[in-house]
């Protein structure tokens, strides 16, 4: 249910820091996607965001590029996807997005897909390929399948232009996926006053929270980000993290050990 | 449209296709359901920059006077239609004729399409141009236009195809490109593509010199606009010559950027077959083959809905060719709909035929043809016998084959070369 989603933006004031945390699903394995996601989610992030591995990823840089590639080759499909949101719901009730390319999903059939992903415990959408302005039909066929129990979280890029803003007006549900900088995923986002201006601009123009991501890998750039959005998406920096844990072959208790030091620093980047 | 839409209903889900059109429903771009622009939010903007300057230089004289004298005076054009007489005397049946677009300037028919961009860039006020290349001919052909006009290149390049295409990656740093080797995935075309694209978001102000008739709109329209020059030149010329229209057209397919600007002119002429060939490899298995429209389905892949080669969850399928040019599992959105309307059909010719084509071509006629083109070649001689004397088949020969020698030399090893 997407109401999951609404409850954290809901009733608090606006530059408060929201959470959101990107993994890989099967990277490194299904049993560890489904471990982390409850770390996450036991380690105060607000929103999950859970990648779908597609072979060719346009938006995204080096490091999840890598990540989809090890979940592809250890067997991860969409079906098994919702198989893990099934199993994390289970016991969690943090907001789950699935962000995926289209193929994928045309190739799973939307309506099939749209249905189980709502049964498995889908909160909402974030489609890299799929402009908002192209997608308008395939939402409405999607409320017409689940109701507004799926939302579909749109993006705005420095480079949108004021009607494509305009086009989110009446978006109430979910938040506005903010990209720091023209480009894709990975890499340290700067944060200069044009960016930093164009955040606050969004304030006066959509009644959607603002979540900024792309490049987000520190605290500072947080600091400089508080009170001009409602959260931060990191991605990148924490697959990097949790890659280099499973590339140092650490196994068990150490393991445990390590993720539990990737939580907090994750946690830490909350202003 | 409801015949087309018919036959569609049998590969994919029709309600979703529906939907995927509305969002362009009643604009450009698209071809039947065929088509769009699936790109990250980024690029939306940048590609309505693109699609507007496109039309206003369509629309503006001194744009495709240009644009005109360029090809001429440049390029070599118009290229000769030729009678190939020995190849059809020894064939016995229809007469083959080729479109000589090997003797173009760089070699091959991109530039006819590097030139119309680059000076489409050059009139955006654009510095930096960026491109994909597999075989290396688009990214010869761009590294031209951008010496020609003065703009810095990049191209990018799979691992694999800057193996076997050597020749032409030197040729491309002696024009004063960058060629940015691609090293992930299949390391050819694809890859080539998604790090162009990659290039492209976070440089917003460079021009992306897309090289085949795919990709998110415009391209599939714009790159067969400056191809269609090809089918209006063989148009004009068969008539001239031949007094009337060829019976038969065929070009080899990868992105299908030759073929759709073969075929584009003569799409209403219900008289003349269009046969568009696609790289059968070594066989129908999958990985072995780039045969997108003979065998995929169709999907989203690097902005545009059209035919691709995808696994049951929508992966994109490794592809394999011996020709780099057509090692690619997507194809030209228009390719996707003249698939479903019947108007051309799509056959497959796989390596072994297409480097015997190579060979006869050369002995027969002491023309080497690129290893793509080799694939039209190699269908020709298979048709022409079977059909009379006063048939006309017309062959696009897209490019010449010195780039291919090093990779002719290694698939025949073993002295077949010197027979």
């Amino acid at each position: 249910m997407s109401e999951r989603l609404e409850q954290v933006f809901q009733g608090s004031p606006r530059g408060l820091t929201r959470l959101v945390a990107y993994v890989m699903a099967g990277d490194p394995s299904y049993e560890m996607s489904l471990r982390r996601l409850r770390g996450l989610a036991a380690s105060g992030v607000d929103v999950l965001e859970l990648g779908v591995p597609f072979s060719d990823p346009m938006a995204d840089g080096p490091i999840i590029q890598a990540a989809g590639e090890r979940a592809l080759a250890g067997g991860m499909t969409l079906s098994k996807v919702l198989r893990l949101v099934r199993e994390f719901r289970r016991e969690a009730t943090t907001p789950l997005l699935l962000m995926s390319y289209l193929n994928p999903l045309l190739r799973y059939g939307w309506d099939q897909f749209v249905l189980d992903a709502v049964e498995s415990g889908v909160d909402g959408l974030i489609l890299p390929d799929l402009p908002w302005r192209e997608g308008q039909a395939l939402r409405e066929r999607t409320a017409e399948r689940v109701g507004n129990r799926l939302t579909f979280i749109p993006m705005v890029a420095q480079t949108s232009e004021e009607e494509d803003i305009q086009a989110l007006q009446d978006e109430k549900r979910g938040f506005v996926y903010v990209l720091s900088r023209n480009g894709i995923t990975g890499g340290e986002a700067e944060m200069p006053a044009q960016v930093r201006a164009y955040i606050a601009k969004l304030h006066e123009m959509l009644s959607l929270p603002r979540c900024v991501g792309f490049g987000i890998q520190k605290r500072e750039q947080v600091e400089v980000l508080a009170g001009i959005c409602e959260g931060v998406i990191v991605g990148s920096a924490l697959v990097d993290r949790l890659a280099h844990l499973d590339a140092a072959g650490l196994e068990g208790e150490g393991l445990r050990t390590k993720e539990a030091e990737v939580y907090t620093w994750l946690a830490g980047l909350k202003a | 449209m409801e015949q087309e839409q018919g036959k569609l209903m049998e590969l994919i889900d029709q309600e979703t296709l529906n939907d995927l059109m509305a969002g362009t429903r009643n604009g450009t771009g698209r071809f039947g359901p065929f088509g769009g622009a699936y790109v990250p939010e980024t690029l939306v903007p940048v590609l309505r920059e693109l699609e507007q300057a496109y039309q206003q230089a369509q629309r503006d004289e001194s744009f495709q006077l240009e644009l005109g004298d360029l090809l001429r005076d440049y390029v070599g054009r118009p290229s000769l239609f030729y009678e190939a007489r020995r190849l059809s005397e020894a064939l016995g049946g229809a007469h083959i004729y080729l479109k000589r677009e090997d003797l173009n300037h760089t070699g091959a028919h991109k530039i006819n399409n590097t030139l119309g961009q680059v000076l489409l860039a050059k009139r955006m006020g654009k510095t930096r141009v960026i491109a994909e290349t597999g075989a290396g001919q688009h990214g010869v052909a761009t590294a031209t236009a951008c010496a020609l006009f003065g703009l810095s290149c990049v191209i990018y390049m799979g691992e694999e195809d800057i193996r076997r295409q050597r020749l032409n990656v030197l040729r491309m740093r002696l024009l004063g490109a960058e060629v940015r080797a691609v090293s992930l995935g299949s390391r050819t075309l694809k890859d080539a593509i998604n790090e162009a694209l990659r290039d492209w978001v976070a440089h917003v102000d460079t021009f992306y010199c897309f090289g085949t008739a795919a990709g998110p709109h415009p391209f599939p329209e714009m790159v067969r606009d400056f191809q269609a020059v090809i089918g209006r030149e063989t148009r004009k010329q068969a008539l001239a010559e031949l007094g009337r229209l060829p019976d038969v057209l065929v070009a080899c397919v990868g992105g299908g950027s030759n073929a759709i600007g073969f075929f584009y002119p003569f799409l209403d002429d219900a008289s003349v077959r269009l046969i568009g060939v696609e790289a059968g490899g070594t066989g129908d298995e999958v990985g072995r083959h780039a045969a997108t429209l003979g065998l995929g389905s169709p999907g989203v892949l690097h902005g545009a809905y059209s035919y691709l080669l995808q696994d049951g969850d929508g992966q994109i399928r490794p592809t394999h060719s011996v020709s780099a040019g057509l090692d690619y599992p997507g194809v030209g959105p228009e390719h996707s709909l003249l698939k479903e309307t019947g108007r051309a059909e799509y056959v497959r010719i796989g390596d072994e035929d297409a480097v015997k084509a190579c060979q006869v071509l050369s002995r027969t006629e002491g023309i080497l043809p690129a290893l793509e083109s080799a694939h039209a070649v190699a269908y020709a001689l298979k048709m022409a016998p079977g059909l009379s004397q006063d048939k006309v088949i017309v062959v696009n020969l897209s490019g010449r084959g010195d780039k291919d020698v090093e990779t002719l030399a290694e698939y025949l090893e073993g002295g077949t070369l010197h027979e």
